[in-house]
């Protein structure tokens, strides 16, 4: 007993000793890497070498689609692991193990922090890697081009799954009320004021989720960001995101929406309760509402976003992610070929709508899936996949990121908190975000157009 | 400091001078295989201690003198010598200062009345009337062992209007919103450490001489008159360390603000130094990052020694 407590101690304190000298070693060698070392060199293993890949996600249920590659691929095998939300500590895990060049061989980046990895020199290109080439043409362009940071032919994540939104509502008390589904904007705000004066609210501005403000913006083509090789540009109040801002400080001055954390226990429970009417939500959105408001089942149906134009077909994208190969990974081919399967095969796609509510990011995906030409029950049997078509075709592609987006949309996050208590405006939120953007990216050593 | 287990510090201040001094005289004369002894028995202190304490302090306090340099947009970042660059950002940033402005008043919010309600218990746990004291020390200390997060999560749900088994109260005191929210969070911390504070004072009374209390009960001093006169001049030591373990345990507030930004928009991801730490190492920014642990680390330090000091003066005259 003793003995073993013993033994396991000394094998704590090597694992420490390893582990601290290789990060040791590794913080000085990070930069002195040549660039060029990956481009051009996705070679597949030699024949008969068998290779193993790590992988780690949060999607539920991935472990079932890596079960099935692997009983397909013998000489393959992927070990998967299962970690929390990106935002939640795995991107920090990730940073902190390119630093010490430990990452896996495939990890999960939402297509917001891609650029944060892609600053840290921690993403292998696998643009040249023979299953990407193969498979590049299958991706709604908007979600592969931005996996390319304006690069000739580079591929830095491939694409998992996009969110396209929608607006989910309450058909059953919009019917009964006689409040029409609004189309645009406008009509957004005059349903909110009805819906007020039937106690209740259509919805939520979550307070917590600055990537669901950078959607609404998103949508009504606003551009925050922008480089050319070697300047970038940040405008975070350009005067389609001050359009938004002031949109919704109307909705929250006059009381029109409820201002808690989104998608939150207090979220879900507004809406089970039908103290909330609508979610503007996105297409992973769909699987999380039905567990998280069970009481209203079949009382729910999706339509487009609102409008800031009568007539148009904008949509805002939230959320979707990317599989990307790590620089260290020393098998990026292998690590490609099962990353294009997984988020691409038909067979694999089923299993993560199913198992994680995944919205395939490939056209295919999304027009022939059958488990996505299905109505769904707790939506009153409506199609509802068939809207995030339609709505992921009007993304603007054009959109893209900043290179240091924690901080964005930490700062930004911390201004709608305090917009929303009264101490400042959402534009004085934006004008905040857009001020310690620039010093950060600065802190990072970019160089950033005034 | 921290490393010295409460009981033990309490202990060695109201242990016999005479014995300490002989135990010293004898060192000297016992030579090398003593040595030999206390190496061997300090080794594996020691070996944790600086693998896991001086090491990373070390290369904190190196990463800070470090920043990075690119070329282009996403040329490969090079870590080169910076001076004190790191440390100016440190002096100019408000998020860092204004969450200072935070602790300090959650510091005075919180720690009055902690220490108080601490020593209150204590007290009446020492006191020769009270029956079943050891279920109420138990019951007093049992929050401390729920774990920082969960006890935060637990009282957020309290708190929230839609999700509290009391709505009525949750709703009407708004207890999540811009006013009130520091009130909350003080109240999770309170409910926590109580009970840990009490039982530090707690164990420091027992130290209290048996025959100074009867010679009090003697010369008829009352239960009120002994705790007053004899029982807290005497644990002032203790007192003093539940006030040093107070400024680490506020300068260091992480879990539970980090939990009420889940369910409250009034915290923001900088309300604490700590988070302000968190954040900018999220970034990834480690180089400011670890500026502001040294500056935090030192900061501590000051404040704990400046209140050592302060009481000393006070308490041990």
């Amino acid at each position: 007993m003793s003995r073993s407590i013993w033994r396991h101690g000394l094998g704590a304190l090597a694992a420490s000793g390893v582990l601290l000298g290789s990060a040791a070693c590794s913080g000085g060698s990070g930069g002195d890497s040549d660039p060029d070392a990956t481009a051009g060199a996705c070679e597949p293993a030699k024949d008969g070498e068998k290779v193993t890949l790590t992988f780690t996600s949060w999607v539920p249920g991935m472990q079932e689609t890596v079960d099935l590659w692997n009983s397909q691929n013998p000489d393959i095998q992927v070990d998967y692991k299962e970690v929390v939300g990106g935002n939640d500590g795995t991107y920090q895990s990730y940073s902190n193990q390119i630093k010490a060049g430990k990452t896996p061989d495939i990890g999960m980046v939402e297509f917001d922090n891609l650029p944060t990895f892609r600053l840290q020199d921690g993403l292998a290109n696998v643009g040249s890697c023979e299953p990407v080439v193969e498979a590049k043409d299958e991706y709604v362009d908007w979600a592969i081009s931005q996996t390319s940071f304006g690069e000739q032919d580079a591929v830095y994540g491939i694409p998992m799954d996009i969110g396209p939104m929608a607006l989910y509502y309450r058909k059953d008390l919009f019917d009964k009320a006689g409040i029409p589904v609004p189309a645009t904007w406008d009509e957004y705000y005059e349903a909110a004021k009805k819906i007020k004066a039937e106690g209740a609210r259509i919805g939520d501005f979550p307070t917590d989720q600055p990537a669901w403000f950078t959607a609404m913006a998103w949508q009504n083509g606003a551009s925050w960001f922008s480089n050319d090789g070697d300047t970038w540009q940040v405008s975070l109040t350009d005067d389609k995101t001050q359009q938004v801002a002031d949109y919704w400080q109307k909705l929250i001055d006059e009381d029109l929406v409820n201002t808690t954390p989104g998608l939150s226990d207090v979220q879900w429970q507004a809406l089970n309760t039908g103290e909330e009417w609508s979610i503007i939500g996105a297409a992973w959105t769909t699987k999380l509402l039905e567990s998280s408001a069970p009481d209203t089942a079949g009382k729910w149906a999706v339509a487009p976003m609102p409008q800031w134009e009568a007539g148009g077909n904008a949509a805002g994208n939230w959320g979707g992610s990317t599989a990307v190969v790590f620089k260290d990974s020393e098998h990026p081919y292998e690590a490609a070929q099962f990353a294009t399967w997984a988020f691409g095969d038909m067979e694999a796609l089923t299993l993560n709508n199913k198992n994680g509510g995944q919205y395939p990011a490939t056209v295919e995906g999304q027009e022939s899936l059958p488990a996505l030409t299905e109505g769904l029950p707790f939506y009153g049997d409506q199609e509802v996949w068939g809207v995030f078509a339609e709505a992921s075709a009007g993304v603007d592609p054009s959109f893209q990121w900043g290179p240091t987006m924690t901080q964005t949309y930490s700062d930004l996050a911390d201004g709608i908190g305090r917009a929303v208590n009264g101490d400042g405006t959402l534009s004085d939120a934006l004008q905040t975000a857009q001020e310690k953007t620039v010093e950060s990216m600065k802190a990072q050593s970019l160089t950033v157009a005034e | 400091m921290t490393t010295t287990s409460p009981l033990a510090a309490t202990a060695e201040t109201t242990a016999d001078p005479p014995t300490r001094l002989s135990r010293r005289d004898a060192t000297p004369r016992r030579g090398r295989r003593h040595h030999l002894a206390v190496a061997g028995f300090l080794a594996p202190f020691l070996t944790v201690f600086a693998a896991f304490y001086l090491v990373p302090i070390g290369y904190a306090i190196y990463q800070s003198f470090l920043k990075v340099e690119r070329d282009g947009t996403f040329g490969p970042a090079r870590q080169v010598f910076a001076g004190l660059d790191q440390y100016a950002t440190v002096v100019r940033s408000n998020d860092f200062w204004d969450s200072f402005v935070n602790v300090s008043q959650f510091f005075v919010l919180s720690i009055p009345l902690q220490l108080g309600f601490a020593l209150v218990f204590a007290l009446v746990l020492d006191s020769p009337f009270l029956r079943g004291a050891s279920f109420f020390r138990l019951a007093f200390f049992a929050p401390y062992a729920v774990p920082g997060v969960i006890a935060a999560l637990m009282w957020g749900f309290m708190y929230s209007p839609q999700l509290s088994p009391f709505p009525a109260v949750a709703e009407r005191l708004d207890l999540l919103g811009p006013t009130w929210v520091m009130f909350a969070m003080v109240n999770v911390v309170n409910w926590v450490y109580t009970g840990y504070n009490m039982l530090i004072l707690y164990s420091a009374l027992q130290a209290v001489p048996a025959e100074v209390i009867e010679a009090a009960t003697m010369d008829g001093a009352g239960q009120l008159r002994i705790a007053w006169s004899i029982k807290i001049p005497h644990i002032l030591p203790a007192l003093v360390l539940t006030g040093i373990f107070s400024i680490i345990g506020t300068l260091q507030l992480f879990n539970e603000p980090q939990v009420f930004r889940g369910i409250s928009s009034a915290v923001s991801s900088k309300f604490s130094p700590n988070m302000v730490v968190y954040a900018t190492s999220n970034v990834p920014d480690y180089h400011l990052a670890a500026a502001f642990s040294v500056v935090l680390a030192l900061l501590t330090c000051v404040l704990s020694f400046l209140f050592l000091k302060l009481a000393q003066r006070r308490a041990f005259q």
